[in-house]
């Protein structure tokens, strides 16, 4: 008659195998952000390490503040999920640094504290790019740098086709130029179509240069950009990977030095310098000459809101820290970002190299502004849909626009 | 070590005996305790599945049964909804296209895994120099990243700059737009995930052979069978509750996968490789506002499906124990 | 069965061309490993790293190494508590056939069903409440949810194979179920205890959601996440990921490749006797 007893020992010890990993595991672990100790910071900058000038800056802020800074960096589009999940648990960092257009969705979710609360001054930031943090006439964030997109080409290659950068100014001298390369046997445009957030992006400085605004996907101004786009890859001016292409993957294609222009950021400035050949940048023109409004890009500090209320005043001032004049060019300049404040970017200006994108900045508009808030998400999601069935084929870009303006208009 | 082998080489001479039923001496006095003892021995799992797996299923049944948005997500209070979220979902009209990729998606990755599995287990079974590390060898995909494997295949099928459209090229055959054209996406994404998926079959198989005793080859070869009817007569039966089991969990693996849809395709263009997983992952997850019930709701429905997998398994399963 | 040496050399070659064909992806992503920037879209695609770079290595030696020794423990970790866990269960679903037992069959069937992303929430806020985020064995434990239910059912499958009259005579001779199980059964059961634990260092060792979502803040990171040094915000440098894998399957490579070697020789001891 073993048995029982044998049975015993096995529940036993399977219980006290389940409380040895919960008890080793408990004994570990010291940081609960709620009860004093470190202020936590999440970034979504993994590729900056532990000894890199970034986290210094943010340790230096932390220690100025009186307090001991915590980093963690996240993959951006992990870092939204993880920060809705750790403000419905009541676990938010005291810093939040996240992507633009998060904001407004974290706000609505009321994980982020107003400038009412926290305290933090604003009114040096620049009226666009502050735009993206707010909504009803709130401020749920202070922009830390700024990128937008321009039109990257490569020198050596318009100089062999004998095509003059200096004089595309709209969309008819940009095709005229395309088709000069085509004709040489080089490649026209690279960008990136792809169908998320990235790929609406990317179409937007199209979109808003043509006249068209988000409230009204369908419109012809929207379907003239549309067509200019579907219309180069129907002529073989832009390669058909565009429709997959992320940035860094078009950025790639820009770099064999087969491509004479490139849709990209600011952000590849340092990459840039590495090419193989010269290369030079211009503005994203408007469909009728000037330069079109591309979408300002960078990522907001913000302030998550917490149970114990008593711990925004020292994150107030890590945060006022980060983003004050001298710390913000140490920072965009790390970033390749362009500085959110009119006295920066004017030092910033100073460097040619650096005039072109602190201009497109200066003309950038946000995502979520216009009061759009958490309708972008849903807009953008149409529109980037209604661009890959354009480019793919499956539609002409009047109904792909149609559908999408339908799309968005019903939830 | 040698009472081991022992028993291992007792093992093995009845081991494909199809399973009989035991001899029942002692009904009455066995019976209870054993079954007693049959649940002390599953008690550890019971408990584990009860405290990890109960949570998360109830979760996502809650999620998919109320109206939640970013709001009541983080501060709760979302309304009952009942069965919004499904109708939401079933009279989307993404449903339909979706359903039919994610069952040719599954039917076609579960066929050519299997069977490419399958023959490479009978391939590396014969001993030869060599085979246990090319075998070893052939589970590195397994090592990666998904992230890695899947940005590698978008590599190989760019349209543009890929090598298998390169190869194409060379042989004369005009590429093709495998990531970028609605009429391939869904292919290319299955080529991949079968590539995936073949290492798992070729493990399990692999292990179903060798548990099958060698004189029932040795006894068949005297008889003159060819390799063919080999397989169909001996191997192929006496690995049936392996190979089911093999499908079994293939399919709901199958049914489950997004992540390598999602990084080379994102399920597009326009939804053409989409199946239900990625579906439910781009509403919950992949969006800048996440619309958590009808995501919830699509995860669901892939359990019903699972589940339906599974009545059928415990069918087969059963009627193979009666025979 | 013997076959003739020049006839198994062939075979031999057979089955390298096989592997290489499965392997040819791997091969790809070694040669994304060094290749430049500029050269990483070059069309016709460069077969071999021409002018390659060894940017990526320098950094993934710099930062990842010490990531892996995480990994490791993680997948040790996590063969041995799956392993405990499942083939006790396989075996009295195999073979004790107690009521109630393709019930649990079939939760284990569905357990699988729940998306990671789910489980990795559901598991945040429990080790959020028992303050075991960012622990080795809060991950592990995880990381067990992936193999647990494929290895009951894997158990059970292969168990239900082991003749009766084996266990039977173990009975006859006095022993119990627990000596049974754990002097017959187990030694038996020995390919399916590999084949488990290979799947589950295997999925452990890939694991991302639990990673990130469980362990992203901590000083226990596996090397899954070392990768996302690599991601930014707008960029992705390419040669330094695929590096970080490379790195990161090589150990584990070589470690399976023992393994296989170790234990295959043992189980085919026997077999090749008589």
């Amino acid at each position: 008659m073993t048995g029982p007893s044998r049975r015993r020992r096995l529940a036993a010890v399977a219980v006290i195998a389940l409380a040895v990993a919960a008890g080793s595991a408990c004994s570990s672990s010291a940081d609960d952000p709620t009860d004093g100790g470190a202020y936590l910071v999440w970034d979504p900058y993994p590729q900056f390490a532990d000894d890199s000038e970034w986290v210094a800056l943010l340790k230096k802020c932390g220690t100025s503040a009186g307090v001991t800074v915590e980093r963690t960096g996240y993959d951006t589009t992990d870092l939204t999920n993880k920060a809705l999940l750790a403000a419905q648990q009541g676990n938010s960092p005291d810093v939040l640094i996240v992507d633009n257009p998060v904001i407004s969705t974290l706000a609505e979710a009321g994980a982020l504290t107003t400038t009412d609360d926290n305290k933090l001054d604003v009114s040096a930031m620049e009226k666009n790019l502050l735009g993206a943090g707010q909504s009803e006439g709130k401020t749920y964030g202070v922009p830390i740098g700024a990128n937008t997109l321009a039109l990257y080409y490569n020198k050596d290659l318009l100089t062999a086709a004998g095509v003059d950068p200096a004089a595309i100014k709209d969309w008819t001298s940009l095709n005229a130029a395309l088709s000069t390369v085509k004709a040489k046997g080089k490649k026209g445009i690279t960008f990136s179509a792809i169908g998320t957030e990235e790929g609406s992006f990317q179409f937007l400085p199209w979109f808003w240069g043509s006249g068209a605004q988000l409230t009204s996907l369908d419109s012809p101004q929207a379907v003239s950009a549309l067509a200019l786009w579907a219309d180069w890859l129907k002529q073989g001016y832009a390669p058909n990977s565009v429709i997959n292409n992320t940035q860094t993957t078009s950025w790639q294609e820009f770099a064999t030095g087969n491509y004479a222009f490139a849709e990209n950021g600011t952000w590849q400035l340092a990459n840039a310098e590495k090419l193989g050949f010269s290369y030079g940048t211009i503005a994203i023109p408007a469909s009728a000459g000037g330069p079109a409004p591309a979408p300002t890009g960078g990522e907001f500090v913000s302030i998550p809101v917490q149970k114990n209320t008593g711990r925004y005043d020292k994150s107030q001032q890590i945060v006022a820290c980060l983003t004050s004049a001298d710390n913000l060019l140490t920072t965009d300049t790390t970033l390749s970002y362009v500085a959110p404040v009119a006295a920066v970017q004017d030092r910033q200006a100073a460097d040619p190299k650096l005039k072109v994108w602190v201009e497109a900045v200066r003309a950038a508009k946000g995502r979520t502004g216009d009061n759009l808030g958490t309708k972008y998400p849903k807009i953008s999601e149409s529109l980037w849909t209604a661009v890959q069935s354009a480019l793919s084929g499956g539609k002409s870009p009047q109904e792909a626009l149609r559908a999408a303006q339908a799309a968005a208009s019903t939830r | 070590m040698p009472s081991t082998t022992q028993t291992s080489t007792t093992a093995r001479d009845k081991g494909g005996a199809a399973p009989t039923a035991p001899p029942r001496s002692h009904p009455s006095r066995r019976r209870r305790p054993d079954r007693w003892l049959a649940w002390g021995f599953l008690a550890p799992v019971t408990v584990y599945l009860i405290a990890f797996y109960a949570y998360p299923l109830y979760r996502n049944v809650e999620l998919s049964l109320r109206a939640y948005t970013v709001r009541s997500f983080v501060q709760g209070g979302a309304p009952f909804a009942g069965l919004d979220n499904y109708r939401t979902v079933l009279t989307d009209p993404a449903f339909g296209p979706t359903l039919t990729h994610t069952v040719v998606f599954t039917a076609a990755s579960l066929a050519f895994q299997f069977t490419i599995g399958m023959a490479l287990a009978l391939f590396f079974h014969q001993h030869f120099p060599l085979s246990r590390t090319l075998r070893a060898l052939i589970l590195v995909p397994w090592l990666l990243p998904l992230i890695v494997s899947a940005s590698t295949w978008s590599w190989l099928l760019n349209s543009d700059s890929g090598l298998v459209n390169a190869a194409l090229g060379v042989v004369g055959i005009d590429g093709v737009n495998w990531l970028t054209s609605p009429g391939w996406s869904l292919t290319s994404v299955i080529i991949a995930n079968v590539w995936i998926g073949i290492p798992f079959n070729l493990v399990v198989l692999y292990s179903g052979l060798q548990a099958i005793p060698t004189e029932m080859y040795e006894a068949s070869a005297l008889d003159g069978a060819s390799g063919w009817q080999r397989f169909w007569g001996i191997t192929f039966p006496l690995l049936r509750p392996v190979s089911l089991i093999t499908l079994l969990l293939g399919l709901i693996y199958t049914l489950k996968v997004f992540d390598i849809i999602w990084i080379m395709t994102k399920g597009g263009p326009t939804g053409s490789s989409a199946t239900l997983a990625t579906w439910s992952y781009r509403l919950g997850f992949g969006n800048l506002l996440p619309e958590f019930g009808p995501g919830a709701a699509i995860g669901n429905l892939l359990i019903v499906l699972a589940l339906i997998a599974g009545l059928v398994y415990i069918r087969i399963d059963r009627r193979q124990h009666l025979r | 069965m013997t076959t003739s040496p020049s006839r198994a050399w062939w075979k031999t070659g057979v089955g390298l061309v096989l592997t290489g064909l499965m392997l040819f992806p791997v091969y790809w992503m070694i040669n994304v490993s060094f290749t430049r920037d500029q050269d990483m879209r070059a069309t016709p695609p460069h077969l071999i790293p021409i002018n390659g770079t060894l940017d990526g290595y320098r950094a993934v030696l710099d930062q990842q190494l010490p990531y892996l020794g995480t990994s490791f423990l993680v997948g040790l970790g996590t063969v041995a508590l799956t392993v405990a866990l499942a083939a006790p269960a396989g075996y009295a679903l195999a073979k004790l056939r107690p009521p109630g037992g393709s019930a649990l069959s079939f939760v284990l069937l569905i357990a699988q069903m729940i998306p990671g992303i789910i489980m990795a929430m559901g598991f945040y806020a429990i080790y959020l409440t028992l303050g075991v985020l960012n622990t080795l064995p809060g991950l592990i434990l995880a990381d067990t949810t992936l193999a647990v239910p494929f290895a009951v059912l894997i158990f059970t499958a292969f168990m239900s194979g082991i003749p009766d009259e084996l266990l039977q005579a173990a009975v006859v001779d006095g022993a119990g179920r627990l000596r049974t199980f754990w002097s017959v059964v187990l030694p038996v059961s020995r390919n399916s205890i590999v084949t488990v634990s290979l799947f589950a260092f295997l999925w452990s060792w890939s694991d991302f959601i639990f990673a990130s979502t469980l362990a992203g803040g901590g000083d226990h990171q596996p090397i899954t996440l070392g990768i996302y040094h690599y991601i930014g915000n707008n960029n992705q440098q390419w040669n330094a990921i695929m590096a970080t894998a490379v790195v990161a399957s090589i150990p584990a490579a070589v470690l399976l490749i023992l393994a296989q070697r170790y234990v295959s020789m043992g189980v085919t001891a026997g077999a090749v006797k008589d």
